[in-house]
């Protein structure tokens, strides 16, 4: 195993009780400080399952994880301290403001004070919510609810961040702000996990993407280096179809 | 930690202040049922415990029977007499129709010439025993009192009713045979001055006295009020398992509990931010019956609540019961799997656990069956510590074993949110 690798991950499998085939089957990888790293794969390929059992949600059927040069469940207290979580839906209270919903998020991160506060205003200002932190979040647009959701994930400035589809269903404005600031975040020392079915996105925003499918992992590199030793595929999205085919997934 | 429990605390006092029906429910709901069955109840605890049935008298006899039998009704607690009807003077004939219009539920009609078919019975009776002659067969006159009776009317009711007359008419009986054999000694005895004036007064010998079995210094009467007050606000301090469990689930269908799970904080310190919360609302929800009980219910014409002596024991069972509460919330919320499952788990539970538990009927009304299995809802554990404290003046040491039976059930409700967390999370 590297010793720059944040995350290394040996034949990691998962099978769920009373399903037939595993959710994840035999992956291994492993991913670099400092790097955004793409998971990739058609719906139900298993990118959501391995952020869970990365983030400590559920356990493994198998394999070895190690986060930070620790074993994820010999020390999952420690290593929920470092990690960020941007999940796809938006885990947000809808009849908590902006300002109340980070309050509450912040302080489960151990956050308290002028520390909190002063973080709060720092991210609401950046991601154009300072006038707005105040209102209900259920009174706000689909792009202001995923802005305050990567906020109530980065607040506690963690050394890995996954992000699930952290720009599903918004528009070209919000998408770009988002964006830029995961690329400061990066910037400044952060890990990134993206998971994403938007390939042009993933193709500009990566360092370095892995692309799944049934549960097993069919390739992992930087994108130009699988576009070039790919054969009739001239972006990320034609190898991303040449690997996991057309045919349509439930 | 102590921050991340209060953030926890804050964030629920505030999703819960947000939600304006379910704060109605948890707070308009109990008073109005207070208020209802109350007042229903009322006339149904009267008949128990007051002055409450009205009862038609009819007394054509104006004599001492009739006079007795009206003055032992009129002194005793089970009804009141009525001696007209629409402002006219009560006939056999008024009487009857009036408790067959359901006026009444019971009539009573003293003849004419009751106490003087009694007087000449008994004297016959007493010329046979002093002077041997045989002129009772020849003088017997019967007495008949009419009893109408609306057939709705409860059998108890009617026996305590007849009981009471035959009560009435065996004294008035006993009085005039006294008087009569008194006259008679008094004729063989020369010196009747030294006979005694009020010899049968004295004659009384027996006598009863009523003492409530209860600590409390002074008489409390169990009516609808010390009843429903109590009752309805464990159930609504129950219900509150409906929007408590439904907070649980709203966690989990908007995705905030991926995000929980995924944070440096135990999960049980934010299901105890919400029993904080929501065991500060049983107490307040608790607060406002009293005052209901205590200040509203007598602006209506109902008795006043009375507390009893154990502000700590008051105290101490509603925490318990808050915390009994809550524990059920959170192990429905854990356990449903939808928001319309833990609705329909919840208030079924709650309605049945409530009938069982003597909340909509008390439990000692019930039968022998029913009242062994009401003994195991958590629901009837308080009411009857309630009933310890307020009407039988209980203290803290009294109600402790309802207390540690409530406490012994919150603990069990999280041990089994706790395993099926556990298990829903174990995939």
């Amino acid at each position: 195993m590297s010793n720059s690798a944040i995350i290394e991950i040996e034949n990691l499998t998962k099978t769920f009780k009373h399903a037939e085939e595993p959710a994840v089957n035999g992956i291994s990888f492993s991913i670099n400080r400092n790097e955004i790293f793409g998971l990739l794969g058609p719906n139900g390929a298993g990118k959501t399952t391995t952020i869970s059992i990365l983030c400590g949600l559920f356990a493994p059927s198998g394999g070895k994880i190690v986060i930070d040069g620790k074993n994820l469940y010999e020390e999952l207290p420690l290593i929920k301290k470092i990690i960020g979580i941007v999940p796809q839906d938006i885990a947000l209270y809808p009849t908590l403001s902006a300002r109340e919903n980070l309050a509450f998020y912040g302080s489960m991160y151990g956050l308290h004070g002028k520390n909190l506060k002063n973080r709060i205003e720092l991210w609401l200002e950046k991601l154009g919510l300072k006038d707005t932190g105040k209102r209900q979040v259920s009174t706000y647009s689909g792009g202001m609810k995923r802005r305050v959701n990567l906020i109530a994930g980065i607040l506690h400035q963690p050394k890995i961040l996954f992000l699930d589809e952290p720009t599903v269903g918004v528009d070209v404005q919000s998408r770009n702000v988002i964006i830029e600031h995961l690329k400061e975040i990066n910037a400044a020392g952060t890990t990134i996990i993206y998971t994403s079915h938007h390939m042009e996105e993933a193709e500009n925003f990566c360092t370095r993407v892995s692309i799944i499918d049934h549960g097993k992992l069919l390739t992992v590199g930087t994108p130009s280096e699988l576009i070039n030793n790919s054969t009739g595929a001239t972006n990320l999205e034609g190898l991303f179809l040449n690997l996991t085919k057309r045919k349509l997934r439930d | 930690m102590l921050n991340k429990l209060l953030a926890t605390v804050k964030k629920e006092a505030l999703l819960l202040l947000r939600d304006k029906v379910g704060l109605a429910v948890l707070f308009v709901m109990p008073v109005a049922l207070i208020l209802v069955m109350t007042l229903i109840q009322d006339s149904a605890f009267k008949s128990i415990n007051e002055k409450g049935i009205p009862i038609v008298f009819v007394n054509d006899d104006n004599d001492s029977l009739g006079y007795n039998i009206k003055q032992g009704l009129m002194e005793n607690d089970l009804c009141y007499l009525v001696d007209s009807i629409d402002g006219k003077p009560a006939t056999a004939e008024l009487a009857k129709k009036a408790v067959s219009e359901g006026n009444f539920l019971l009539g009573i009609v003293i003849p004419k010439g009751a106490t003087a078919a009694i007087r000449k019975n008994v004297s016959a009776l007493v010329d046979e025993t002093m002077n041997g002659s045989d002129s009772l067969q020849q003088q017997q006159d019967s007495v008949e009192i009419t009893i109408l009776i609306d057939p709705v009317a409860k059998k108890s009711f009617l026996n305590a009713v007849t009981s009471n007359l035959r009560e009435f008419i065996s004294e008035v009986k006993t009085k005039i045979m006294f008087q009569s054999f008194s006259e008679q000694i008094a004729d063989v005895i020369p010196d009747r001055q030294n006979a005694p004036t009020n010899s049968y007064q004295k004659s009384q010998i027996i006598h009863y006295k009523e003492i409530f079995a209860s600590a409390a210094s002074e008489k409390i009467i169990p009516n609808a009020v010390q009843h429903n007050v109590p009752a309805w606000t464990i159930f609504a301090m129950f219900f509150i398992a409906i929007p408590l469990s439904n907070s649980i689930l709203k966690e989990k269908t908007e995705g905030s509990v991926f995000r929980l799970h995924t944070m440096p904080t135990p999960y049980l310190l934010l299901i105890n931010g919400k029993i904080i919360v929501y065991v500060i609302v049983c107490l307040l929800q608790f607060l406002l019956m009293l005052a209901v009980g205590k200040f509203l219910l007598p602006q209506l014409g109902l008795p006043a609540l009375v507390l009893g002596n154990s502000v700590a024991g008051i105290f101490l069972l509603t925490l318990a019961t808050g915390f009994a509460a809550t524990g059920f919330g959170v192990a429905v919320g854990t356990l449903a799997t939808t928001d319309h499952q833990a609705a329909i788990m919840g208030s079924l539970s709650i309605l049945l656990l409530s009938a069982l538990g003597g909340i909509w009927v008390p439990s000692y009304v019930m039968p022998q069956v029913m009242r062994t299995i009401s003994s195991y809802s958590p629901l009837n554990w308080s009411l009857e510590g309630f009933y310890k404290l307020f009407l039988r003046g209980g203290t803290v040491n009294g109600i402790l074993p309802d207390v540690c039976k409530l406490m012994a059930f919150f603990f069990a409700m999280m041990a089994i949110a706790h395993i099926a967390n556990l298990k829903k999370r174990n995939v």
